[in-house]
């Protein structure tokens, strides 16, 4: 929240916290991160592809770290459009907000675990193929 | 680095070709699937969860969708009856916007495979993943209709706290997780090429006790028998160990 709301401030928006609550002061919109706004479905599963590839526990520390602050990335960037998206247009809200963002946060966790994956090998992790 | 490129460009086409089509489906592609799925439903429901005597899914005026899942269930007894009340099928109703989520996989997977280079080699994929999709919305709605159903009996019988949980559980699943997620383990089990493109980590590996993938046969490599010295050269190392 404390993010957004700076990366709004910076690039000369205007926007209120209120606890976990965006708020625009002029037009009284808001929107709220909950539990599964924050990205944590997406991370859970960066986490369990990372922790079933075979690799040395370090590699394994950096996908997690490395990982979860791409997904947290993208999810700023998702949650800025929202809140600016929200005041455009209710439906562009529901239809960004419900399917768009999780697809696209969906294809990035997919992308960054091949990226994790295939340097992680590179750097001596086996995959173990069942024989 | 090379290796990062190619999943750089699949990021960027695949998110642009996910806006693209995701915008498409919402605004034109929508309907006409909701259409399909329901008529699919009917069928196939009928076939799986329903009885002929009504029928399995109906649109209501406002555009929801009624259905009528066989279930029997044993209600407790009121004050006002005689005895407990059998029922024999519950009626409920989902909201159009709820049903949306089992349309929405197939443009997320045309968006995958269409971000795969070269179009071309794609079509089979895209032809064969699109019917595995559309096998999967299809499913994946009846097992909606049956936990909501399952819920719906719920509030006449009551259920126990695991059997709550593991709805609750599978509810969540079928509309939160599978539609967003199955698209894509389809397009990569569908598309041998995305699959060797991105997925390289089984490369270079060394397969234990057998052969090494630089000595593939003479016949294999071009067509032509091998010859003794071929053989004895290729077989050599991993023999004697």
């Amino acid at each position: 929240m404390k993010v957004s709301h700076g990366l709004i401030g910076i690039c000369g928006g205007h926007a209120r916290v209120e606890g976990a609550v965006l708020r625009d002061p002029a037009t009284g919109f808001a929107v709220e991160m909950r539990d599964g706004c924050n990205a944590v479905n997406v991370t859970i599963l960066l986490w369990s592809a990372v922790l079933a590839f075979p690799a040395p526990w370090r590699l394994k520390a950096l996908g997690f770290l490395a990982g979860s602050l791409l997904i947290q990335a993208v999810n700023i960037v998702r949650f800025i459009s929202l809140f600016y998206i929200g005041q455009y247009s209710m439906t562009w809200f529901d239809f960004a907000h419900g399917y768009l963002w999780e697809s696209l946060l969906v294809l990035d966790t997919m992308v960054v675990f091949c990226l994790w994956a295939n340097r992680a090998s590179k750097y001596g992790a086996v995959p173990n193929d069942g024989r | 680095m090379t290796a990062d490129k190619p999943l750089a460009r699949f990021l960027v086409r695949g998110s642009a070709l996910l806006i693209l089509l995701l915008v498409f489906w919402w605004f034109l592609l929508l309907n006409p699937l909701l259409f399909l799925l329901r008529d699919s439903a009917e069928i196939f429901g009928t076939l799986i969860l329903g009885d002929d005597s009504r029928q399995f899914v109906t649109e209501t005026p406002s555009g929801d969708w009624s259905f009528r899942v066989p279930l029997e269930v044993v209600a407790p007894r009121l004050p006002q009856q005689s005895g407990p009340l059998q029922i024999h099928s519950i009626d409920f109703d989902i909201a159009r916007s709820d049903v949306n989520a089992f349309t929405f996989s197939l443009p997320v997977f045309w968006a995958i495979v269409l971000a795969a280079p070269g179009i071309r080699r794609s079509l089979r994929p895209l032809i064969f993943g699109t019917i595995l999709v559309a096998i999967l919305e299809i499913v994946l709605l009846l097992i909606f209709v049956e936990i909501s159903a399952r819920n719906a009996a719920a509030q006449l019988a009551p259920q126990s706290g695991w059997t709550k949980w593991f709805l609750h559980f599978g509810e969540y699943l079928v509309v939160n997780v599978i539609p967003y997620a199955a698209p894509f383990p389809i397009a990569l089990s569908v598309h041998r090429e995305l699959r060797s493109q991105f997925c390289r980590w089984g490369e270079g590996t060394p397969i234990p006790g057998g052969r090494r993938p630089g000595l593939q046969s003479g016949a294999a490599r071009n067509g032509r028998p091998r010859s003794k010295k071929q053989r004895r050269r290729d077989m050599g190392p991993a023999r004697q160990s």
